[in-house]
């Protein structure tokens, strides 16, 4: 028996997190109807409510391919929930890039996990991706379609293909504080409670 | 046949709930069982025999447990699949899809049989268990009972000959407990060997063929049927085990013809009663297009809760009993105020409370009382609930309900018991005057249930009112003062016991 | 009217042929109204559902947002207000299709035919299964998230005592409590029933392409090549 493979007790624990985490993805996403600029501030507030979940799993993550399959998981419920498919390379490639850091610390290694969690986080920028690879026409097509110049310019002014790497880099940035956050709460509760 | 031969066993990180040289021969055909407090080793055995020790919770295991004629050690889980089948305790956990069909179908598809037998057997168990009107729903419509009929069917669709259950009916009422020894007596017909953990044992006591009795992980006795069906209520009690007849005989008089309690005595009333006026509900609320219909008496006929006046003694434990479904989950919800559009109105010492205000003052113990713990220690729980955090009061409160030594730990480290205790003690915190509780001995051994009824009456005494929704007739003879029966949502009467 | 059932790979194959026109932008008129036709599609199958208060509510909604966008609103209008308002037509202009069609097939399929189709599309056992627990677990963290926030009310603790902190720390924790213990029951109930083993694993849904099937994909792939000509090939 190969212990490495993973088992249907770990099939499981992936998905009940990607649905805690979607569940996430889906009560910031309502907040961002709000306002175009609350759409932007997701790299901010996934990654740090995000956290607690994701350092949870983290505990229970033991073989390679527990984070790969939760970001194909991702990819997929992306797709099916009508977000599109452009954003999918970057979802599963940080995923993979995730996994490898964490295995890399033996996924016991904290620091390497507050790296790779950040990683993880970049799959937050595939919600803008629908917006930023349309971006030309699609900002001339706002015009065009009676949009006031004034909410394309606010809606661009925060998400265009120069800020995507900003907000990648805020992504990771505020998925490693997110990650000590999260550590911290599952400290608080969960090792406290011994049930990790 | 089941072997087990002196094992010993105790968890990976936990001292306790192990087994202690147990050794254990069940025949084929044989309807086995055990009982015996919470953490006696019941499930632990249950474990052993499926091979989720030691394939999935890791532990210590010495001796040998073989399973018709395979060593469970050597043997992979999935082989197990169809020669044992496992019936838990939780219906919500435990149930794989989100339909009935993709549930009975669930195990036969894991392990490969061709999509024509799993077919074949699919309508073969939805015959035998009459689950015909269940099909092709969400099992998150279903209620308890419904939910534990679809997990024996999806386990029958395996065909092992080797059934498991445990504790299988902690969260169903009388009707859906009948019905779950029915499908226990079909399996027995069908020359299944049957295993059973259990609390209540009225309903197996003519099913089984022999009875193990454990304590700290030790089979300390074993009886015949007959042996067993002679046993004194005091006997049982003696050894920590529920009653065999009282359910039986409370069943009869609850469900059965009431003609005798309407000559019940209208209890007197006093004028410090609490009246609860204009309680409606309906699951169905009339279409409307800009605005919601108030609730009112006036259409309450079609309301699936309706007590237009009801008083209740003031500091008395009021069992609230009624079957599945007749509203009493609602009712309480309804009481607490956690149902919007439910005009309730309250008259408590004079002042009459509605609206958001009726959240004031009420509390409700909840069924998995899991859901109503915040914090990260039992001291912060209870502080969290004051209005002005006093350290002593609530170190006071903590004393009482027995909670001293465990203030700084982590509330969900406590057990069930200690839990429901933590939550009691928030809501007397916040100076609640009537609580609630939500079946709070679902799934407890004799000794807990003595235990919370003792508590519900030392509430009374404090002068809180106590409502308790409860299938546990032995709960009500020990502390109810009086009986609420609900049945379709109305009053059906109110007594004292 | 009898519901239209479909094969679930047409309705992958839908909701990758909407989000493919939602996200090539419409200018002409000509290109709206394929947008608008390929939209229709979904909510007809849900009529033949018999899901009408669905479908009259999402094409309401659907209808305003585009009459708004085009009559009401132009690129003179400034303002906060109308930016909002702006706004949000846009994106439900904008994302509506997808999401109807989304809605639709969430709602129509199973998911043991669900994961039959990923079977007959080679997608590996272990993706299959974890779909299926993501499936299963969104309405249990429903009514986990219910009980829990009914509790908070009844503490009074519902906005956490001001700070957001608190307000996401007391929904969290016991939410994650709850999950991880019906994760571990859920994981034992479903070993003892033989998952994981190394088999393949069957469905007893047959799959198979009818009539109905073929038509969607034609009507699809008409537009979708429609779509394709009028935007590149002019």
């Amino acid at each position: 028996m190969n212990d490495n493979k993973l088992k249907a007790k770990d099939f499981i624990t992936v998905g009940i997190f990607t649905a805690i985490i979607f569940a996430v993805e889906f009560l910031c996403g309502m907040l961002g109807l709000i306002h175009p600029y609350i759409v932007a501030s997701y790299v901010i507030m996934i990654p740090l409510v995000g956290a607690i979940p994701m350092m949870l799993f983290y505990t229970k993550i033991e073989k390679f391919g527990m984070l790969t399959l939760m970001s194909i998981l991702i990819a997929i419920i992306m797709f099916v929930a009508g977000m599109g498919w452009l954003g999918a390379p970057l979802i599963i490639i940080s995923g993979v890039v995730a996994d490898l850091i964490a295995k890399k610390g033996g996924y016991k290694s904290f620091k390497s996990t507050v790296i790779s969690y950040g990683v993880f986080c970049l799959w937050i920028c595939a919600n803008y991706f629908p917006v930023i690879v349309t971006a030309k026409s699609y900002r001339q097509s706002l015009l065009d379609g009676g949009y006031s110049a004034e909410y394309c310019d606010n809606l661009f002014r925060a998400i265009n293909s120069k800020t995507i790497a900003f907000l990648l880099i805020l992504c990771f940035v505020f998925g490693m504080i997110g990650a000590f956050l999260g550590k911290a709460v599952v400290k608080k509760h969960f090792e406290k409670a011994g049930i990790v | 046949m089941i072997e087990i031969k002196n094992v010993n066993f105790s968890y990976k990180g936990s001292l306790d709930a192990g087994l202690h040289d147990v050794s254990l021969q069940i025949h084929d055909g044989e309807t086995v069982l055990l009982c015996g407090a919470s953490g006696c080793g019941k499930t632990t055995i249950l474990r052993l025999i499926n091979g989720l020790i030691p394939h999935y919770y890791k532990g210590e295991l010495s001796g040998s447990v073989n399973v018709s004629g395979k060593r469970i050690e050597q043997t992979e889980l999935y082989e197990l699949a169809s020669i044992v089948g496992t019936v838990f305790q939780n219906p919500r956990s435990q149930f794989f899809s989100v339909d009935t069909d993709g549930e009975i179908t669930f195990g036969t598809e894991n392990i490969g049989i061709p999509p024509a037998e799993i077919l074949r057997r699919k309508s073969d168990v939805t015959k035998e268990f009459a689950l015909e009107p269940l099909l092709d729903k969400s099992l998150f419509a279903l209620s308890g009972g419904e939910k534990q009929k679809i997990a024996c069917a999806s386990v029958s669709a395996l065909m092992p000959e080797i059934m498991l259950l445990d504790e299988p009916s902690s969260n169903l009422d009388w009707n859906a407990i009948g019905e779950l020894a029915e499908v226990i007596r079909k399996w027995k017909a069908q020359g299944k060997t049957i295993v059973i953990s259990e609390h209540r044992l009225w309903y197996l006591k003519d099913l089984v063929d022999r009875v193990i009795f454990l304590e700290n992980g030790v089979i300390l006795h074993e009886w015949s049927r007959q042996e067993f069906a002679a046993m004194s209520a005091s006997e049982l009690s003696a050894l920590g085990l529920r009653p065999v007849t009282l359910e039986e005989q409370y069943i009869r008089e609850f469900s059965g013809d009431l003609a005798a309690l309407h000559s019940a005595e209208p209890a007197v009333m006093c004028d410090n009663d609490i009246l609860i006026r204009d309680l409606y509900f309906t699951y169905h609320p009339p279409k409307y297009v800009l605005w919601k219909k108030k609730l009112c008496a006036e259409h309450s006929a079609d309301y699936t809760l309706a007590v237009p006046e009801l008083r209740l003694p003031h500091a008395s434990v009021i069992g609230l009993i009624g079957r599945n479904g007749a509203g009493k989950s609602t009712f309480l919800r309804c009481l607490c105020g956690l149902e919007k559009d439910c005009p309730v109105q309250m008259v408590l010492d004079g002042e009459t409370a509605f609206g958001k205000r009726i959240l004031k003052k009420r509390y409700m113990v909840m069924q998995d009382v899991n859901h109503q713990l915040f914090t990260d220690s039992v001291e912060a729980e209870v502080l969290l609930s004051m209005p002005d955090e006093s350290p002593e009061k609530a170190q006071k409160l903590i004393d009482e309900l027995g909670l001293s030594g465990y203030e700084q730990t982590h509330p969900m480290a406590l057990s069930g018991g200690q839990k429901q205790r933590v939550a009691i003690c928030s809501a007397l915190a916040a100076d609640a005057e009537i609580l609630l509780f939500d079946e709070p001995t679902s799934g407890l051994d004799h000794k807990h249930m003595t235990m919370v009824a003792a508590l519900l009456k030392s509430l009374a005494k404090r002068g809180k009112t106590v409502i308790v929704s409860t299938h546990d007739p032995e709960l009500i003879s020990l502390c109810c003062d009086r009986i609420l029966c609900l049945e379709k949502g109305r009053v059906r009467y109110l007594r004292k016991v | 009217m009898r519901p239209i059932t479909l094969d679930p790979r047409t309705k992958l194959a839908m909701i990758f042929g909407v989000s493919f026109i939602v996200m090539v932008n419409a200018v002409t008129p000509l290109e709206w109204a394929i947008r608008i036709a390929i939209t229709m599609i979904p909510i007809l199958l849900m009529i033949s559902e018999g899901k009408y208060a669905a479908a009259f509510r999402f094409s309401l909604l659907y209808g305003i947002a585009l009459l708004l966008l085009k009559c009401f609103l132009s690129s003179e209008s400034t303002g906060f207000l109308s930016a909002m308002l702006l706004g949000y037509c846009g994106i439900i202009a904008q994302f509506m299709p997808a999401m109807i069609t989304a809605w639709y097939v969430i709602r129509t399929t199973k998911i043991g035919e669900f994961m039959s189709a990923m079977q007959k599309m080679h997608v590996p056992d272990g993706i299959a299964v974890s779909l299926a627990v993501v499936m299963r677990f969104f309405p249990t963290l429903k009514e986990e998230y219910s009980a829990i926030s009914d509790a908070m009310r009844m503490r009074g603790i519902a906005f956490g005592g001001g700070k957001v902190s608190k307000m996401i720390e007391y929904r969290m924790i016991p939410l994650l409590f709850s999950c991880v213990s019906i994760g571990e029951e859920l994981s034992a109930a479903a070993v003892t029933r033989g998952l994981g083993a190394p088999m393949k694993r069957t469905s007893p849904y047959e799959l198979r392409l009818k009539a109905a099937d073929w038509i969607i994909f034609g009507i699809f792939a008409l537009f979708v090549g429609l779509f394709v000509a009028v935007k590149y090939l002019r």
